[in-house]
């Protein structure tokens, strides 16, 4: 079926431009692709003469703890924007909402989404991999085939992966 | 009625109003009885049958094996609450006899004969009470229970006790929006369908109460059909087609699930009731007209709608053993 | 609309001009639950209709409280509202809730000026009642404090109270630029006071999602114009009279017409349109099938006559 009404998001894939309502911001980029734009909306927020925290690229686990600090310690105001790969716009927006951001508060550019995060519903493991959905990727804990199913959690950043041989027989076709 | 047939049957919801079956925003009033060729079901909320004990059984084993089919996201405890005591008052009034809901300050009592339980706890207090309040709400009723938040312009998932579901995961469906929620489904959101859902329900005023009717088959009398352990019960639909036709007839159900939407008053939220019915097709073909009926519905129901229930490998099969045999 | 038929159990000037009341049933029992903020539609006499905000807990309650500002020029019931006392009955709408506190928020502030106070109290009380984080600041005339103690007993220093304009400015623009970010801010008083308060915000980087203002929704359909149904296939004609639905009074003359949720959603009441120009109250059809069809449990006609397909 067509993607256009799960909830697979479908979010901007060229730059939507600065959101001016904001007091203060904050600015993250993930790979090459994402970062002049990024760099555009840091020089448009310093122009406005507005404070804001950046980064550009670096180790995602270590971006994404500080910008849980950086969310816990934000005032009413604050606008996010997020720019890279899906699945680490995903996770950055995850760690935004889940300290009290609102979509409204948060801009989004996807430079990509050659990669997605998939949960095993079987095993709880979630693995990385570069695979489409529909497609089948290995589940990193169990082992099992999973289908990369066209459902997705924001709160968990992650597709739901299923296997995908269990209603056939050994050497059937899937 | 001029039939005699078993009490599962005199109290099982035949969905189907004609022929054939597509997708609706299909609502309507709680609490009305429907008569059917076999009986009636749904003058009440709460519906406890001869398998309640045993239904309830199979859910504290389910619930032990996989703690993630309780859910409930920290701001949901008032509404967790609400639903508990909406539940409790609502069986004590349906079955005085049995079970009470006794009241002195924050401290209640709870008591149900049926199932011997006398339970002491206090109102807010969420380790009173076994698995919280959602957690003891669940081993209170057959029926798997979500409750959906309503802010920014939409109901939210935010928790649940669901062991019963059909095909899909509490534990990551919880937090997302009522319309992701839905997002695997075909059709719905092309045809406005769920979306009008959401509106309607978000009108719902403290204390109203509506129902609606969804159906599945499921190859033998297995509630747990849940994603995480799909492993387990996918095989059997293709082990199934293998089968000759009494077999066929004896393991394949119509699955049947009544959904009741109560918008609770003290808290807000909306309590969204699923009570999960299972009727073999050869207990069914007692009822000729429902054999008929069924038969016809799978026989013409889409391929998209077919493949996303899950009964593409044996429907057709299923229908011939209806109409034709 | 359901409506509860209540006495009146308490009726007491709590500041000048400010009268509260409460409502319970004859039998003294449990009335509906319902969140903090709602209100109730109380019937003022003379046909007057007004809706006031619930200041009880809304767990159980065996009774409805509310307070009533007496405006001088008489319009609007406050004046019959005003003059009732212990043991009149009075009919009151269901509770109805649009401005229920949002269960995410990291915390509450609520703004009231004057009568506003109302769904305030019923805020705070929820708030502290689940251990909410909440910040209350009210503003209202000189010498008309309603419930300043029982906020303060409850709220502490959460509470800044004032009468002056000056200071509510000053601890309106502080608050504003302080909050941590999963805030909601919720605001009741008169018109200039949520206008000030909502262009503050916004100009402090608030978005909309983030505000919520106290606004009252008709209670029910209203019960709309008298219209006559014509009936193409047999020429007869319907009258379908004010607060009757289309789909009652064809039932009425013998037309059944399938239904079930007969609140515009289901789709099942659907009827073809020949002539004549819908009142579309339902939530079924689609902007390109307005022309053609009716959904008769809950739309009429804005033209005397309908011609439908029947
Ligand atoms: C009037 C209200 C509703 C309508 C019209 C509606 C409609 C539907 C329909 C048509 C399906 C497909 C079922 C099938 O073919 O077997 C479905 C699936 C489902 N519904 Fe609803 N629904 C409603 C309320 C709810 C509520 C309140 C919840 C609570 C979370 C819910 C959760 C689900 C889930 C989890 C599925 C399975 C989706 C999947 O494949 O992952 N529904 N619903
Ligand atoms: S009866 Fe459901 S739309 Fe009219």
């Amino acid at each position: 079926m067509g993607s256009a009404h799960t909830s697979v998001p479908r979010w901007p894939t060229s730059d939507p431009g600065l959101d001016r309502t904001g007091r203060s911001y904050a600015i993250l980029s993930f790979g090459p692709d994402a970062r002049p734009t990024a760099e555009g909306w840091h020089r448009q927020v310093v122009e406005l003469g507005r404070p804001v925290w950046a980064r550009h690229g670096g180790s995602a686990d270590e971006v994404l703890a500080e910008l849980a600090e950086r969310v816990e310690a934000a005032r009413v105001g604050w606008r996010l924007m997020l720019a890279g790969p899906q699945a680490d716009v995903l996770a950055a927006r995850a760690v935004a909402t889940s300290g009290g951001l609102l979509d409204a508060e948060i801009t989004l550019l996807v430079t990509d989404d050659r990669h997605r995060r998939v949960w095993c519903s079987h095993c709880d493991t979630t693995t990385l991999a570069e695979v489409a959905t529909g497609d089948v990727t290995g589940c990193s804990g169990c082992g099992r085939s999973l289908l990369v199913h066209h459902h997705v959690s924001r709160r968990n950043a992650a597709y739901l992966g299923f296997m995908v041989d269990a209603e056939t027989i050994d050497g059937e076709a899937v | 009625m001029t039939l005699s047939v078993s009490p599962r049957l005199a109290t099982f919801p035949f969905p189907f109003r004609a022929d054939s079956y597509r997708y609706s925003t299909n609502v309507e009033p709680a609490r009305v009885p429907v008569e059917t060729e076999a009986g009636s079901w749904g003058a009440g909320i709460l519906h406890l049958d001869d398998d309640y004990a045993a239904e309830l059984a199979e859910r504290r084993r389910i619930l032990a094996a996989d703690p993630s089919r309780l859910q409930v996201l920290p701001h949901m405890r008032p509404a967790a609450w609400d639903a508990l005591l909406t539940v409790l008052r609502e069986l004590h009034a349906q079955h005085p006899g049995s079970m009470s809901l006794e009241q002195d300050g924050p401290t209640f009592v709870w008591r149900n004969s049926l199932l011997g339980v006398e339970q002491r706890f206090t109102e807010g207090a969420d380790d009173s009470l076994p698995g919280g309040p959602l957690g003891f709400l669940g081993s209170q009723i057959q029926d798997d229970v979500v409750l959906l938040d309503q802010r920014e312009g939409s109901l939210w998932a935010d928790a649940g006790v669901v062991t019963f579901a059909a095909d899909w995961s509490l534990g990551f469906d919880v937090g997302m929006r009522f319309l992701e929620v839905h997002g695997p489904v075909p059709r719905i959101h092309e045809e406005g369908i769920i979306s009008r859902a959401e509106r309607f329900l978000m009108r719902l005023q403290p204390g109203e109460e509506c129902r609606r009717t969804n159906w599945s088959m499921s190859v033998d009398r297995r509630l747990d059909q849940s994603t995480e352990v799909y492993p387990e019960w996918g095989p059997d639909r293709r082990a199934i087609v293998d089968a000759g036709p009494a077999e066929l007839a004896r393991r394949l159900h119509l699955r049947v699930e009544v959904q009741h939407l109560i918008r609770l008053g003290a808290s807000g939220a909306i309590m969204f009731l699923i009570r999960t019915y299972l009727v073999a097709l050869d207990e069914l073909a007692s009822v000729p007209a429902w054999r008929e009926r069924l038969g016809r519905v799978l026989a013409e129901l889409p391929e998209d709608m077919a493949d996303y229930k899950g009964l593409v490998r044996y429907r057709d099969a299923a229908a011939h053993w209806l109409l034709d045999t | 609309m359901t409506t509860l038929a209540l006495v009146v159990g308490h009726s007491e000037e709590i500041a000048p001009g400010i009268r509260e009341l409460s409502f319970s049933r004859t039998d003294g029992g449990v009335l509906p639950a319902h969140p903090a903020g709602s209100h109730v539609v109380v019937d003022c006499g003379e046909g007057r209709r007004n809706a006031y905000s619930l200041t009880n807990p809304g767990a159980d309650p065996r009774e409805y409280r509310i307070a009533v500002l007496h405006k001088s020029d008489g319009a609007g019931g406050s004046g019959h509202m005003h003059s009732l006392r212990v043991g009149d009955t009075v009919t009151v709408s269901r509770p109805r809730s649009a401005f229920a506190p949002v269960s995410t928020a990291r915390r509450h502030l609520l703004v009231a000026g004057g009568i506003g106070i109302t769904p305030m109290l019923a805020h705070a009380r929820d708030a502290v009642r689940w251990g909410r984080d909440v910040d209350l600041i009210y503003v209202h005339r000189p010498g008309s404090e309603a419930f300043s103690d029982e906020l303060a007993a409850l709220l502490g220093d959460r509470l800044a109270e004032t009468t002056d304009e000056d200071e509510f400015g000053r601890l309106l623009d502080k608050a504003l630029t302080g909050q941590p970010i999963g805030t909601h801010l919720y605001v009741c008083g008169p018109g200039p006071l949520l206008d000030r308060v909502l262009a503050d915000a916004a100009a402090a980087g608030w978005p909309p999602e983030r505000l919520h203002l106290e606004r009252f929704v008709p209670a029910a359909l209203d019960p709309g114009r008298e219209f006559v149904a014509r009936l193409a296939r047999s020429g007869r004609d319907v009258r379908v009279p004010s607060g009757r639905s289309l789909l009652d009074a064809l039932h009425e003359a013998g037309v059944a017409v399938p239904n079930m949720c007969r609140q515009g959603v289901c789709g099942e009441c659907k009827v073809p349109v020949l002539a004549g120009t819908p009142l579309h109250r339902d939530e079924f059809l689609a902007d390109d099938e307005r022309g053609a069809a009716v959904m008769c449990c809950v739309s009429r006609s804005k033209t005397e006559t309908l011609e439908i397909d029947l």
